[in-house]
């Protein structure tokens, strides 16, 4: 998963490491060059003592400049961008790189690429933020824990909703669906089979029905029954459409979620950044879903959304089964990403 | 939102090139830059953005200016043509039987994109029948028959079989009297190998006249792999982009359709099973850039051009005779209605009073009458016109002297404003100065 990020982003991390590399071999002194092949890298002759001192002297004088990685880091905000972290968010990225980077001494003993994979991992866990643990909210709060999942059209939210609801189940809590997309041809369907599929109950009306009115008989029947989640499918809307947006506001209103999950693909581009924001803005989200992670190895618009919203990643859509989905924890693949030795 | 910060930058960017009477460097880079900075984050492909910048820098720099323009719009029209090059391949629509295969990543919409595409042959009186080969997603059947009841079109599939193959082949012999096939296919992507190979056979059956991949207009980076890939399976000859009713600008289409060498047939914009519209190249652009009409300002500026030579370096100096004020009224005249062009402008927000543009537009009119009734001397050097030959010019164009006195008036105005032009100043600023003139006509 995000393999290819992950190759992006060690190649440019080669690439900053090189460049600061490379400054450090021009500060050296040019009378230590004629006898230099000991310098630093001639593993095969013992250095002597002065050598060592001399190593230890400029290499703790060694202070990246602006110029040292001015070009790695264009480098790196292209790597970003062409991996679908949106233009805002990769400036921000990029601009937090540099100020880890430049002007910083370099500790004695702390090699190059130390310093680089510090100042891109701190960059990137402030970005990703803490994950969410779902079960473990689920176990804290009153139940029936109420999850609105939302977002814009073909974004997988039913699909997800099939996927937590048999992810939860196979942790032991009982599930209630309730059918709220009663606008799309076919969504009614769609999730009732999913749901005769995983055995769970689901609540549904007709076609064309308030979806408020469906999530409300879906929360009572959660109550009476004892059930442990409910989990509320709503029907895809652009954040353009005003009444479309006020609808999602009633079923807000009228359903009272404990969480609302914003559900976006991360194949998106830029947009995922504006839609996000704007959903954030008008309905709230309190975490995140990305699916279809699976098509694409770049997880730009994971960056890109939790940059913008600042809110965390529940889990990834991985593929088409039930079990496709993982939870998301951000120290794991910032690792993953940059690789072993961080 | 951020979009339009990008949009002002690029307009910034042109205000500089603006006032100039010769290319430069340093403004055409960073007009390249915030172009760059625009196309990326409307999800164009990154080397694909790369390669245009540079063809449009190289471009700017190197071919001549034409006369009778400024900077500005010689580096906006290399920009225009050049994005035009890349989306103008007219994806081909006959009115003739035909079978449409439709393939796209998972929830790019190809079901609703299928239903519209019905809705749109049938609006042109073409018999539609529609196949949905759509074994996998739950619903996805119920959702076709839907939306095809409401048209009235038939739909063949079953909800229960899985073989995709099996029910595209019965369907065939199902729609048979049909001059329109449309076979909506399960959502698959490129890193899937058995769906790959699911379509490649689906194509093989259906003999398919067309093979349209439906794009999400929110889809980044990844829509010129995703494109390339479907291409090379089963040969891609058109793009339709889905969701432009939300606030993605597309530019994962123009990649796509970058990669596969073909053009846009549709854009779906809308819930509604009549929100399909043809493609057109201009306002896409536009939207991309969010920027006005480009296209109708190119466009223009060339016929404009052509018509007649305006001697902009001349007039710079300060050489400005009534023959070239009539030159570029009737320059004018041609670009159209003076409130269209300042409107295709990317000016900024200029606001004007709505008197100003009419008034002057037809004044300009009765001006350029006025002038044919003049002889030649008398427009390379006004000095000559005294009292009896105002009388005399009246009297040729069926006006008064009072005009006449008028339009030497206006002369003198566009002298002086034109010096000012030449003087020091960004150009909104001197335009602004112009159309302050302009109302004081009135």
């Amino acid at each position: 998963m995000f393999s290819g990020l992950r190759e992006r982003l060690q190649a440019a991390r080669n690439r900053l490491g090189a460049s600061i590399g490379a400054a450090a071999e021009a500060s050296r002194p040019v009378p230590a060059e004629p006898s230099a092949p000991s310098t630093a890298a001639a593993p095969g002759k013992n250095p002597t003592l002065a050598d060592k001192v001399k190593i230890l002297i400029i290499d703790r004088e060694l202070v990246v400049s602006d110029k040292d990685v001015a070009e790695a880091l264009d480098e790196l905000e292209m790597t970003l961008l062409e991996s679908d972290v949106a233009l805002p968010v990769a400036d921000a990225i990029i601009a937090d790189i540099r100020t880890g980077l430049v002007g910083k001494h370099r500790r004695i003993g702390e090699s190059v690429d130390a310093l680089v994979v510090r100042a891109l991992k701190s960059a990137l866990l402030k970005v990703l933020g803490s994950g969410f643990d779902l079960p473990a909210y689920i176990k804290t709060h009153e139940r029936p824990v109420k999850i609105l999942f939302t977002g814009v059209n073909g974004t997988g939210k039913t699909t997800t909703v099939a996927k937590i609801g048999a992810y939860l189940k196979k942790q032991g809590f009982s599930v209630v669906i309730g059918a709220g997309d009663t606008y799309r041809a076919g969504a009614i369907e769609q999730i009732g089979v999913h749901a005769e599929r995983l055995g769970i109950k689901i609540i549904e009306h007709q076609t064309g029905a308030d979806p408020s009115a469906v999530l409300f008989d879906t929360v009572q029947y959660a109550i009476s029954h004892k059930i442990d989640v409910v989990l509320a499918d709503t029907a895809g809307r652009f954040h353009t459409k005003a009444n479309l947006m006020s609808q999602l506001d009633k079923i807000r209103r009228v359903m009272k979620p404990d969480l609302i999950i914003y559900v976006d693909e991360a194949v998106a581009g830029n947009d995922a950044v504006v839609r996000a924001a704007e959903f954030d803005r008008t309905v709230g989200a309190d975490a995140i879903v990305l699916t279809k992670a699976d098509m694409d190895s770049r997880g730009g618009a994971a960056i890109s959304i939790a940059h913008t919203i600042g809110k965390p990643l529940l889990f990834l859509g991985t593929g088409q089964e039930y079990e496709d989905i993982m939870p998301f924890e951000p120290g794991a693949v910032v690792e993953e990403l940059l690789g072993s030795g961080a | 939102m951020m979009m339009d910060s990008l949009s002002d930058a690029l307009k910034d960017a042109l205000k500089k090139l603006a006032g100039k009477a010769i290319v430069d460097r340093a403004a055409v880079d960073e007009l390249v830059k915030n172009l760059q900075r625009a196309l990326i984050s409307a999800d164009v492909n990154v080397k694909l953005v790369m390669e245009l910048s540079k063809a449009i820098r190289t471009r700017s720099l190197d071919e001549e200016l034409p006369k009778n323009t400024n900077v500005r719009e010689h580096v906006l029209r290399i920009v225009y043509q050049e994005l035009v090059r890349l989306v103008y391949a007219t994806a081909d629509l006959k009115l003739e039987p035909q079978v449409i295969l439709m393939a796209g990543l998972q929830g790019s919409g190809k079901t609703t994109t299928t239903a519209k595409i019905a809705r749109y042959f049938q609006k042109k009186g073409m018999k539609v029948g529609v196949i949905c080969a759509d074994t996998f997603r739950p619903g996805a059947y119920d959702q076709l028959a839907t939306l095809c009841a409401q048209i009235n079109i038939p739909c063949f599939g079953d909800p229960k079989a899985a073989d995709a193959k099996k029910i595209v082949k019965e369907g065939l012999v199902a729609v048979k009297d049909q001059e329109v096939i449309i076979v909506d296919t399960q959502g698959r992507h490129a890193l899937e190998p058995d769906l790959i190979q699911e379509i490649i056979d689906l194509n093989v059956i259906t003999k398919a006249t067309h093979r349209w991949l439906v794009i999400d207009a929110a889809l980044g980076q990844q829509a010129s792999e995703q494109a390339r890939r479907f291409h090379e399976a089963i040969g891609i000859d058109g793009v339709i982009i889905t969701k432009m009713d939300g606030t993605a600008k597309g530019g994962g289409a123009l990649s796509a359709v970058a990669e596969t060498k073909s053009g846009i047939v549709f854009i779906g914009a809308g819930e509604t099973i009549e929100n399909l519209e043809r493609f057109d190249a201009n306002g896409f652009i536009s939207r991309l850039l969010g920027m006005g009409d480009l296209q109708a300002l190119a466009e223009k500026v060339q016929e404009a051009q052509m018509a007649d030579e305006v001697d902009m370096e001349a007039m710079m100096k300060g050489h400005f005779t009534l023959r070239d004020m009539y030159k570029q009224l009737e320059a004018l005249n041609k670009m159209g209605p003076l409130k269209q062009i300042m409107n295709m402008l990317p000016m900024g927000n200029m606001q004007l009073p709505e008197g100003v543009y009419d008034v002057t537009s037809t004044k300009m009119v009765r001006y350029r009458i006025l002038m044919d009734s003049m002889t030649p001397k008398e427009l390379d050097d006004p000095g000559l016109i005294n009292s009896s030959r105002m009388q005399r010019i009246a009297r040729g164009a069926g006006g008064t002297p009072e005009e006449v006195r008028e339009l030497l008036k206006y002369y003198k105005m566009m002298h002086k404003t034109l010096k000012g032009l030449r003087g020091a100043g960004g150009g909104k600023l001197n335009m602004q100065r112009l159309m302050k003139r302009f109302s004081g006509m009135q």
